[in-house]
């Protein structure tokens, strides 16, 4: 094997590792609190957080984990204001959001919208299904429901 | 008779001297604050090991300041290890009695989670919370 087909391999295994082994990433601006007995992060300021579902950014989130196999994930994710989520090809705002990783749920509520590249709807409260592509979202006055069903492939 | 009442003697007896002995051992517990330290070849590289309330931490430092009884800075390049992070650090304040540790200095967190950067922290051992300072950076294992 020549030095550059090594140089490549070398690259594309470090590449494809370090890519398997990162999950994701919390980032704040401000402070971080590792609360261990609670089982909680709490972080504050230009919060930026990613999964491999979203990324999400807010002002303030607390993440609760627990333990499995020895190891520790998150299931529950709460952001508070400014809350920016990008989902794929959507952008979800709104002042407060919870992720549950249980169901895959993502609820925002507070002068929300979702934005796609087709649309832009508002209202109070959004509730994101991920698995099911399933988005529900409500208005203040509870009169008018909408629900929007989104297909993969609506720009064809 | 006289047997059945020196019976009776040696059970009360006993019965009290069980008695001094709880309330003895009652009036020793004290917390659990021990310090024992293994200096190795000088005093510029050293390791300890802490036991205190929230279990057993390993410190290791390029260099012990003990402050007083209950202060110790370590100097340079740290680290603070228990069954649930490792913390790599410099100029780590510890008091014993409280069980905080601190530093202004960059550090690195390695936990079941993945690894902390942050600029700085504020262990408070005894409450399971450590306060990180500054930007922070958790990049989370898969």
């Amino acid at each position: 094997m020549s030095l550059i087909n090594k140089l490549i391999f070398l690259f594309l295994y470090l590449f494809v590792f370090s890519s398997a082994n990162a999950e994701g990433y919390v980032k704040a601006g401000d402070s971080l609190i590792w609360d261990s007995e609670n089982k909680s992060y709490t972080a504050n300021g230009d919060v930026e957080f990613k999964n491999d579902k979203f990324i999400a950014f807010a002002d303030k989130m607390i993440a609760n984990y627990e333990e499995r196999n020895n190891d520790e994930i998150f299931t529950k994710i709460e952001l508070f204001n400014n809350v920016v989520i990008e989902f794929e090809e959507e952008t979800f705002k709104g002042n407060y959001a919870i992720y549950t990783r249980k169901d895959n749920i993502i609820k925002l509520v507070g002068d929300v919208s979702i934005e796609s590249p087709t649309r832009l709807l508002t209202g109070s409260e959004l509730i994101a299904d991920i698995d099911n592509n399933k988005r529900i979202l409500n208005s203040n006055n509870n009169e008018s429901l909408v629900e929007v069903l989104l297909e993969n492939n609506a720009n064809d | 008779m006289i047997r059945n009442f020196s019976s009776k003697i040696i059970n009360a007896l006993i019965i009290f001297v069980i008695g001094i002995q709880c309330f003895i051992y009652f009036l020793n517990q004290k917390p659990l604050t021990e310090n024992f330290s293994q200096k190795t070849i000088t005093v510029e590289n050293f390791s300890s090991i802490v036991l205190s309330n929230s279990g057993i931490t390993k410190i290791g430092s390029e260099k012990l300041n003990k402050i007083d009884e209950n202060h110790i800075y370590l100097e340079g390049n740290s680290y603070l290890e228990n069954k649930e992070y490792k913390i790599y650090g410099k100029d780590i304040t510890i008091k014993l009695n409280e069980e905080i540790s601190n530093s202004n200095e960059p550090v690195e967190i390695i936990n079941k989670m993945g690894l902390l950067k942050a600029q700085g922290f504020k262990n408070y051992d005894n409450d399971g919370k450590i306060f990180f300072e500054g930007e922070v950076e958790f990049v989370i294992n898969k």
